[in-house]
């Protein structure tokens, strides 16, 4: 168990392990979605909600079933991890699907299919498995889902913020859409490098 | 010059529609228009009350450059114009490409790239790393974009920064000290291959030195009588072709004041919590890279916001991004990070601007 502060890990998260530009995980919706800035903030905002909720449950599932030695169950279920806590991060993003087409159907539409790709994106699993790797506590882990969360989100927005600018660029033939995407997602990774080292986490 | 013009005139039919070389026709009109104004005018309206095209706003830098050149070749001697010579064939040799293929006159502003790109480099960096360095930030910082005046970040910068990610210990280790006697090291020819002679001469920066809780003297800072960048050591001449930038209206003035300031405050919030840790304000004014950032490279007109509120906030946050990567991070200098981050945080801000400009509007009905 390591000592690191929640808000440490908060800010870590953002800066400098950003999950997106220092551990490159859920790329597909941030090349996909973030060609305009709303739709941008809306996606970010889901992601982080998601992400600090599903850590949650995912901490309190692995930590009173699946772990060796756990409250409820006498075995080691630890194989099961990986299956789990997909099961319970689509199961959530259902619900948040329902709820942001109940009370909001602009968002709802803007996100489209990208709304069940939440499902299936990587920098929410990828979240809940460094928890485990880390060997986070409780509060550890609800700061690394949200910094990591609020880290993609950051990410996206500038993102967007530099695609809509890049209407009025010449970019070639063969680097138009994703490629250039790529490559300025490489420009920003490098220009996150710079705050290595400014807090550490493991 | 009729001379030149003679031979411009006669090798001009090859390049033109059916002649050898048409594919270079960009390569010729450069070169024409770099010895001679072009010969063509506007006949019909509109006119521009002010002449200022792209080819006077960066004859107008590069003018604005002289002071930190004049300083540099003074204190770290002839390597600077190989450098120079190298950072303009490469990054030359990629915009011709470019040219060509995309069948589009070279545009001046690399021009300025080429020649700020050596100035933030140490002294006797290996030449071919310098030619990587220009070539990625011409080709990935400006060519894939469109070029000049479509680029989102500062060529020379994104060059930098990667160097100084790639090549980690040529970058921060070939820092030779300042020539103090008269002659300087004008008449010398300082590079890292005689390994045993360049080690006698070489020295940390005054950044590392801080580091490590030695302080270099300001006032040396200021005239810049110490190891570093090529061109960053002296604060003087660089704030000389600053004002000159500021006075001719080629830099926005809001940057770089409140690059400053930010920078400025910043550092004393930091240097009163720990005074024997953390370098003062007035020094790390001097230090670094931080002037000649502030006034030559956050400046550029195409990767900074266009928004006048924009652009107060891009320079705080590059002013107090500088000063935490500096005192808190494993890199000794930051404002080359600090600027990146800030060109790609400005469209986000010229967003939010036109966002509170256009509800301000809405309310007033």
């Amino acid at each position: 168990m390591n000592e690191t502060s929640a808000l440490v890990i908060i800010v870590a998260a953002i800066f400098t392990n950003n999950i997106l530009l220092a551990n490159f995980l859920g790329m597909c919706s941030f090349i996909a979605c973030s060609n305009q800035i709303s739709t941008a903030i809306g996606l970010g905002t889901a992601v982080t909600f998601v992400m600090t909720m599903t850590t949650m449950i995912n901490y309190a599932i692995y930590h009173t079933i699946l772990k060796e030695g756990a409250v409820l169950v006498p075995y080691d279920l630890t194989f099961l991890t990986f299956i789990v806590f997909i099961a319970v991060i689509a199961a959530f993003v259902q619900f948040v699907e329902m709820f942001i087409e109940r009370f909001s159907p602009k968002l709802y539409f803007a996100l489209g299919i990208f709304l069940p790709l939440i499902t299936v994106n990587c920098a929410i699993l990828g979240a809940s498995l460094f928890m485990v790797i880390r060997n986070y506590n409780f509060a550890q882990s609800v700061g690394f889902g949200f910094g990591g969360g609020i880290g993609w989100a950051v990410a996206i927005i500038l993102m967007a913020g530099l695609r809509q600018k890049m209407r009025y660029s010449d970019v070639p033939k063969p680097f138009k859409g994703v490629a250039i995407a790529m490559i300025v997602t490489g420009v920003l990774a490098m220009a996150f490098m710079g705050f290595a080292g400014m807090v550490t986490i493991q | 010059m009729k001379f030149v013009l003679k031979i411009f005139k006669s090798v001009k039919p090859n390049f033109e529609e059916g002649g050898k070389f048409k594919t270079f026709l960009p390569l010729y009109e450069a070169m024409e228009n770099f010895c001679f104004a072009p010969s063509t005018t506007t006949q019909l309206a509109p006119f521009a009350r002010d002449p200022l095209d792209v080819k006077r706003f960066m004859t107008m830098v590069i003018i604005a450059l002289v002071p930190a050149l004049a300083m540099s070749y003074y204190f770290f001697g002839a390597r600077l114009i190989a450098m120079i010579i190298v950072s303009y064939a490469a990054g030359g040799m990629v915009e011709v490409l470019f040219a060509c293929v995309r069948k589009e006159p070279i545009a001046e502003g690399f021009l300025v790239t080429g020649m700020l790109f050596p100035m933030i480099l140490p002294p006797t960096l290996p030449l071919p790393i310098l030619a990587i360095g220009v070539i990625f930030g011409v080709l990935i910082g400006k060519e894939l974009f469109g070029g000049t005046g479509r680029n989102v970040f500062n060529p020379a910068i994104v060059g930098r920064c990667f160097l100084a990610l790639a090549y980690p210990k040529a970058m921060s280790g070939n820092f030779t000290t300042a020539g103090t006697e008269i002659p300087g090291r004008m008449l010398e020819y300082i590079h890292a291959g005689n390994a045993a002679a360049h080690d006698a001469i070489s020295t940390a920066t005054p950044l590392v030195l801080a580091k490590q809780g030695e302080m270099v003297n300001t006032v040396d800072m200021l005239i810049g009588n110490t190891s570093g960048s090529i061109s960053e050591t002296s604060a003087i001449a660089i704030i000389l072709g600053g004002v000159f930038l500021l006075l001719t209206r080629i830099a926005n003035w809001r940057t770089v004041v409140s690059i400053l300031a930010a920078a400025f405050v910043t550092a004393a919030v930091i240097y009163n919590t720990d005074t024997t840790r953390f370098a003062p304000p007035m020094w790390h004014m001097c230090a670094g890279g931080l002037l000649f950032g502030a006034f030559f490279m956050a400046t550029d007109p195409v990767s900074s916001p266009i928004t006048n509120a924009g652009k107060w906030i891009y320079g705080i946050m590059i002013g107090v991004v500088t000063m935490l990567i500096r005192n808190f991070t494993g890199y000794v200098e930051g404002v080359m990070f600090a600027i990146l981050l800030g060109n790609i945080i400005a469209p986000i801000l010229d967003e939010i601007v036109f966002k509170i400009r256009i509800g301000r509007l809405k309310s007033e009905g």
